[in-house]
């Protein structure tokens, strides 16, 4: 028990303290990969939850597809840092003062700081249903059936992704060559070649 | 009957809507028609209702025509009524007639006037509103009637409102009436709430009850009776122009010179004196009212003549002497001789009609030239205005004989306002003695001026351009035939109407329609007056015609010296008393003043300035501010929604903790 | 209710629009660019039908586990959102043509944009208010930086994406406390555990600040608003349309149907938050528009105001206040349709314009449109007897009974200073002189918009009772 509660401390540690480099680093592809770091963190913490699904998801998700492709593109851009950072200074009181003052609230009304009734840990207590089945095996099982609506309406948010991802980014130049298969496919020796017979000494014309 | 007296009143209606509303579609004759012909059969009716009403059986001389309920109001109830009674029948039979020599004669008098259907509009529309003012039944409808004349003078006098002076003319007539309506309004109020009634029959019949009352106001004790006639006579002071209130009338002779005759002789202004005649029951039991309305007319009629021997202006002159025969009404009705006031109102619109269309004759032939200094001799170029004027002046300085074939013989206003002075002397009062002593004075200025009228307008030798002489002719037909009428009128309306009116068969005559009692008493000791008060009168006038043929037909010069002995005396007179510059620095700069000071610092500088522009400036400047919020960086959009959270959720940690 | 048959039934409009939708996605993407007029059409027509399957019959109860409730309100709301849609629609191929961004995706993203739209309004879970605010956002987002060669267009495309997913974010944060702390999702059961007692609890209200909170950006209530006038401005004018008429019906609609259920235990205190909200953006709509030049930002501003105005009477709490929630946000789709038609209609040597002294003269040279955005902008000002008086009448009558008559008060004062810019289009189309007069274009469809949306406006000043009548059989299911 005591071990769970150090690896927690340790994993929640991480994950605030990459989070905050992640906005404080000078150097952009720092700050991704500080992201990865704070990714790998919270999917240990799920994992310390006994969400095991959600923490590969996360890992898989977050850390191989996302961040990868956000690291690609902060490394292709041109950032100006000292342009970026600019103003940073400035807003880092005011902004930090009503950050602090809005964590301590939530933490005041969640009962973690001060004394209020129905804190968290008097939920905790009373516990999440622990069933015996493993994560993946319960979301499978309500996904397809109690879910069914959410996951199909889901499946729609991620059609419109893709249409807006190409709505937003495809466009097609004049005079550009691309490869079109069904052409090459259908593409008959009659329209790629002539046989001509060519007279001696005559050359081609 | 009733169908006769709703003709009266309303053809003059239908006539106005006919030819003001519809000028553009038929025209100048038509107009002239229409409104003529309308006046002329009120004119008949009117005639008609007269016989019935005045002559008829004492029990049929009160005739209500109730026409529908105007006001319902709790216990106000107030009624669109015709009330026809002989004070309302007289006076319809005044109205009507001189309306429609009026009409008449501006046909020929406006002729080369360019919108002619307005002018005829206003006319009728006038006559209307002064018929709805003599026939009402209650007070409202009388103020109803009050205003609709004060507007139609209004309209006339600033007809042709292409001239300055003309519109300066009728905003001062309006507004100087807006005084006297003020008074009249109050005075109604003060009634109703007196008496809970505007009808004037519940208020003769309940008045007496009140006679005693006592009513506090700013910690005085006044009497409630007086308090409302007082500023019922206010109204009256306002529209007859009386002392105080007069300032308007002269200037009014900026309108037309029709306007002048129907309006500021005939008509309009003598319905304060009706109005005292009709609520004659109400003044009747207040002494102290009688007193100050004796006082007043008195007052004017002295001022008025005293003005008019130093004037010019050929209108003013008469409208000077107009005012001051309204304050010989006025004064009539102070020592409680109605009947005779009445009488007086009688034969002077006759008489003033007659001498006012005379000089608009006389200016008509000179082309629009109004200053007797640029006049003489015009006898010649209009021979028949120049007899009919004679007639009027004759009838306005009261000459006749006394004594002979019992009540004397002479023209109109020799009647009426002998009678008048008789009655003043005969009330054995101070007032009324102060009243006939200036009345004599008055009677003496009277004669003067209008014959030096007379004698600087037709005598000598004329001093205008001579182009103007060259082309100075004899009025045409349409606006002799009215001078003839009216002429006949000067002549004869005293002499035939004398015994009904201040006569012995007054009571009959008269029935209930004024307070009987005090009539009773003063016509009796009027009657009973020594010999020398009636022959006193007759002495001042022909002393004046006299005097003035001195000086103005014998020895010219005599007037520039009777101004260099008197020069301050003169020149008070010939600036009215310094009335209108009186008034200038007591009302007219101090309103200004006042006006401008609440314009530029109470409403530009502090009403705008923190209300309607302050409020804009500071929205607008709010909206700027808001606007700079509104940078267009998504951190600072981001960051706003955060304190939003921050804020809300402090709110409710607060609230609840 | 159970699964199966039921569910299919109730929710067939949705299933319809989806189906239809990909249909003419595969269509289009086989047939190309070619098609788009074919598209758009066709799916306009299915946002009617899919309108008129809502009521055909109609049909009330919960399916999919209780994740999806249909009832008067939800279908009313949906019929409101599919056609306006289907009208922002039609009003959009002139002005995609001339800037040549005239592409049959965007009747794709349309269609499932409404259909997010719907999926919010019929939500009855937490997760479903989040999936369906999540398929509406991110269609919208998309559309509104679809002129993607504009600058101003991609910019508000970016900044409606990032300042939505703070708000999506905060949406979350809050789901996730109230379920921490109710147990459940499912409305039915958070409404229980909170009239249980958990409403006493501080940490559900904080979940319910931030759950309003984001739900508060969609409807750009003062102070989740910022985003607002910069998408309205950047956006393509027919998108700035749509935006202005469906997600706002379909948010409102949203909060309605959460705040009126799940959360009814938690009355006093989400009150106060709708108060706040309503009070700021009545206050900024009315004084921040009148800086504006530009009439797309100034409708920004006018949204803003309006929704204050709408929020009031949602704060009311009562049945009267719903209906006229109801009330006024169909008279006010109604009415900003037809602004942006107006708006659409205006050329400058065949450039769109939309400065709002573009507008002078245009009484001279086009009297009918002149009239129409009159009616609009007068109605807008809530002049009597208008139709957009009549909606606010019944707001603040709400209001006033339920004892929120200071807001009430400041509500009709700033209704006054909001006429000062509503009056001063009329002042200028009416009596400004015009610079270059714009364009006669021939009568299109954003014409006929103005048109019918003038005469339905016209038509419900003059009879509002039936659309009352309307309004009032809605509220009535959330009150029984």
């Amino acid at each position: 028990m005591e071990l769970q509660a150090l690896a927690f401390y340790v994993f929640a540690a991480i994950t605030v303290v990459s989070a905050a480099m992640v906005v404080g680093s000078r150097n952009p592809v720092y700050s991704v990969l500080y992201l990865i770091l704070a990714f790998f963190n919270a999917a240990a913490l799920f994992l310390l939850l006994g969400a095991e699904f959600i923490a590969m998801i996360l890992v898989i998700v977050y850390v191989g597809a996302v961040a990868v492709l956000f690291l690609f593109v902060v490394m292709m851009l041109d950032i100006n840092l000292t342009e970026l950072k600019q103003g940073f200074l400035r807003y880092l009181p005011v902004g930090a003062t009503i950050g602090v003052v809005l964590l301590l609230e939530i933490l005041f009304a969640l009962g973690v700081l001060g004394a209020s009734k129905g804190t968290v840990a008097e939920l905790a207590a009373k516990g999440v249903p622990v069933s015996s089945v493993e994560n993946t095996r319960a979301l499978g099982r309500v996904l397809y059936t109690q879910y069914f609506y959410l996951f199909q309406a889901a499946g729609l948010v991620l059609l419109v992704a893709m249409i807006g991802a190409i709505v937003l980014t495809l466009r097609q130049r004049p005079g550009v060559r691309r490869q079109n298969v069904g052409d090459q496919l259908y593409r008959r020796r009659d329209k790629a070649v002539t046989v001509v017979k060519v007279p001696t000494r005559g050359g081609v014309r | 009957m009733d169908l006769a007296v709703k003709l009266i009143v309303f053809l003059p209606l239908l006539a106005a809507a006919i030819a003001g509303l519809f000028c553009r579609v038929i025209g100048d004759r038509p107009a002239q028609f229409v409104t003529c012909a309308a006046l002329l059969a009120a004119a008949v009716l009117s005639c008609w209702v007269f016989v019935r009403i005045g002559f008829g059986p004492a029990d049929q001389k009160l005739v209500v025509v109730k026409l529908s309920t105007w006001i319902g109001s709790g216990t106000l109830d107030v009624d669109w009524a015709l009330r026809i009674d002989t004070l309302t029948a007289v006076m319809l039979v005044v109205v009507t007639v001189v309306s429609s020599m009026v009409h008449v004669y501006s046909v020929g008098y406006m002729a080369e006037d360019a919108s002619i259907p307005r002018f005829m509009a206003y006319l009728s529309l006038f006559t209307f509103f002064m018929l709805m003012l003599v026939t009402s039944d209650n007070l409202v409808q009388m103020f109803f009637g009050w205003e609709g004349v004060g507007l139609a003078s209004y309209l006339l006098i600033g007809f042709w409102f292409d001239k300055p002076s003309a519109n300066a003319a009728a905003i001062k007539a309006f507004l100087v009436n807006r005084v006297g309506d003020f008074g009249f309004a109050l005075g109604i109020f003060a009634v109703w709430m007196l008496t809970g009634s505007v009808s004037f029959n519940e208020i003769f019949a309940k008045a007496g009850d009140f006679a005693k009352m006592n009513i506090q106001f700013l910690g005085m004790e006044l009497n409630a009776l007086t308090t409302c006639c007082l500023l019922l006579f206010v109204g009256a002071m306002g529209k007859s122009a009386q002392l105080g209130l007069h300032t308007w009338l002269p200037d009014a002779m900026e309108g037309p010179t029709p306007v002048s005759a129907l309006i500021h002789a005939a008509t309009m202004v003598t319905a304060g004196v009706f109005m005292v005649a009709r609520l004659s029951p109400l003044f009747e039991l207040s002494q102290t009212a009688l007193a100050v309305v004796t006082l007043v007319g008195a007052a004017t009629a002295f001022f008025a003549a005293t003005v008019g021997l130093t004037q010019f202006d050929i209108k003013r002159v008469i409208a000077y002497s107009t005012c001051s025969q309204l304050g010989y009404m006025f004064f009539a009705c102070g020592v409680g001789a109605y009947s005779a006031a009445m009488f007086h109102l009688m034969t002077h619109a006759f008489f003033k009609a007659l001498l006012f269309l005379g000089a608009g004759s006389v200016i008509h032939c000179l082309h629009h030239e109004q200053d007797m200094r640029a006049m003489g001799g015009v006898r010649e170029k209009a021979p028949q205005t120049f007899a009919l004027m004679w007639v009027g002046t004759l009838a306005l300085a009261g000459i006749g004989v006394p004594v002979i074939l019992g009540h004397g013989l002479g023209f109109a206003g020799f009647y009426s306002k002998d009678i008048i002075l008789e009655a003043a002397f005969g009330a054995h009062s101070t007032v009324g003695f102060v009243a006939f002593w200036l009345g004599i004075l008055g009677a003496f200025m009277t004669a003067f001026y209008s014959a030096r009228l007379m004698f600087m307008t037709f005598y000598g030798k004329y001093r205008g351009d001579h182009h103007t002489w060259d082309h100075a002719h004899e009025s045409p037909p349409s606006m002799l035939i009215p001078l003839y009428v009216l002429g006949l009128g000067a002549v004869f309306a005293g002499i035939v109407a004398y015994n009904w009116f201040v006569g012995d068969s007054w009571q009959a005559f008269w029935g209930k329609s004024i307070a009987i009692a005090s009539t009773k008493e003063i016509l009796h000791h009027a009657h009973e007056v020594p010999l020398w008060v009636k022959v006193l009168p007759l002495v001042m006038a022909l002393s004046g015609i006299a005097l003035s043929y001195l000086y103005y037909v014998k020895s010219p010069d005599l007037p520039a010296r009777t101004i260099a002995a008197f020069p301050s005396l003169h020149r008070f007179f010939f600036n009215k008393w310094f009335f209108d510059e009186l008034y200038d620095r007591l009302f007219v700069r101090p309103s200004l003043a006042l006006g401008k000071a609440l314009w530029k610092k109470g409403d530009v500088a502090i009403i705008d300035g923190v209300g309607p522009d302050g409020i804009a400036a500071g929205t607008q400047g709010f909206s700027s501010v808001l606007s700079r919020f509104q940078s267009g960086y998504l951190y600072h959009y981001a960051f706003a929604m955060l304190v939003g959270v921050a804020g809300l959720v402090t709110y409710f940690l607060l609230a609840k903790g | 209710m159970a699964t199966g048959i039921d569910s299919w039934t109730l929710a067939r409009p949705e299933i319809f629009l989806a189906a239809a939708t990909c249909l003419l996605l595969i269509w289009g993407v086989v047939r190309g660019e070619r098609s788009v007029n074919l598209v758009s059409g066709a799916t306009a027509l299915a946002l009617v039908a899919t309108a008129a399957l809502l009521f055909l019959p109609f049909r009330e109860g919960t399916a999919f586990a209780s994740l999806f409730v249909v009832d008067r309100l939800t279908a009313t709301m949906k019929a409101l959102v599919l056609v306006s849609s289907a009208v922002a629609l039609l009003m959009s191929r002139a002005y995609f043509e001339k800037v040549g961004a005239w592409r049959f995706e965007y009747p794709i993203l349309l269609a499932l944009a409404a259909l997010g739209m719907m999926l919010m309004i019929s939500a009855n879970d937490l997760m479903s208010v989040y999936v369906g605010l999540e398929l509406q956002s991110l269609a919208l987002y998309v559309v509104a930086s679809f002129q993607r060669d504009d600058a101003r267009s991609t910019e508000a495309g970016v900044k409606y994406f990032v300042l939505g997913s703070v708000a999506s974010g905060l949406l979350l944060f809050g789901a996730s406390l109230i379920y921490g702390y109710c147990g459940s999702t499912q409305f039915a059961r958070i409404s229980q555990a909170l009239l249980e007692g958990r409403a006493a609890e501080l940490g559900v209200v904080v979940g319910l600040v931030f759950f309003v909170t984001g739900l508060a950006f969609k409807v750009s209530a003062v102070p989740f608003h910022m985003w607002t006038p910069d998408v309205y401005e950047g956006a393509p004018t027919p998108v700035t349309a749509l935006f202005a008429a469906a997600p706002k019906v379909a948010a409102i609609s949203l909060l309605v149907s959460v705040l009126m259920g799940p959360f009814k235990p938690l009355f006093a205190q989400w009150q106060q938050i709708l108060v706040a909200a309503a009070v700021l953006s009545m206050l900024l709509g009315a004084v921040a528009a009148i800086r504006q030049t530009n009439i797309k930002r100034l409708m920004a501003y006018s949204s803003i105001g309006n929704v204050g105005y709408i929020l009031l009477g949602l704060a009311s709490g009562t049945e009267k206040g719903v209906q006229g929630v109801v009330f006024f946000l169909a008279i006010y789709v109604v009415m900003s349709l037809g602004v942006f038609a107006v708006i659409l209609t205006m050329q400058r040597q065949g450039k769109m314009v939309e400065e709002i002294a573009d507008l002078a003269g245009l009484a001279r040279t086009r009297p009918m449109i002149a009239f129409a955005m009159l009616l609009f902008m007068f109605s807008l000002a809530g002049i009597p007897p208008l139709a957009g008086f009549w909606g606010k009448l019944y707001i603040f009558m709400a209001a006033i009974e339920a004892k929120l008559v200071i807001p009430a008060v400041l509500g009709v004062l700033c209704s006054v200073v909001a006429s000062y810019y509503y009056l001063r289009i009329v002042k200028v189309m009416y009596i400004d002189e015009p610079g270059v007069a714009l364009d006669r274009t021939p009568i299109g469809v954003n014409a006929i918009v103005a048109g019918v949306g003038a005469a339905v406006v016209a038509l419900f000043s003059l009879l509002p009772q039936p659309l009352g009548t309307a309004a009032a059989a809605a509220a009535k299911g959330l009150f029984p």
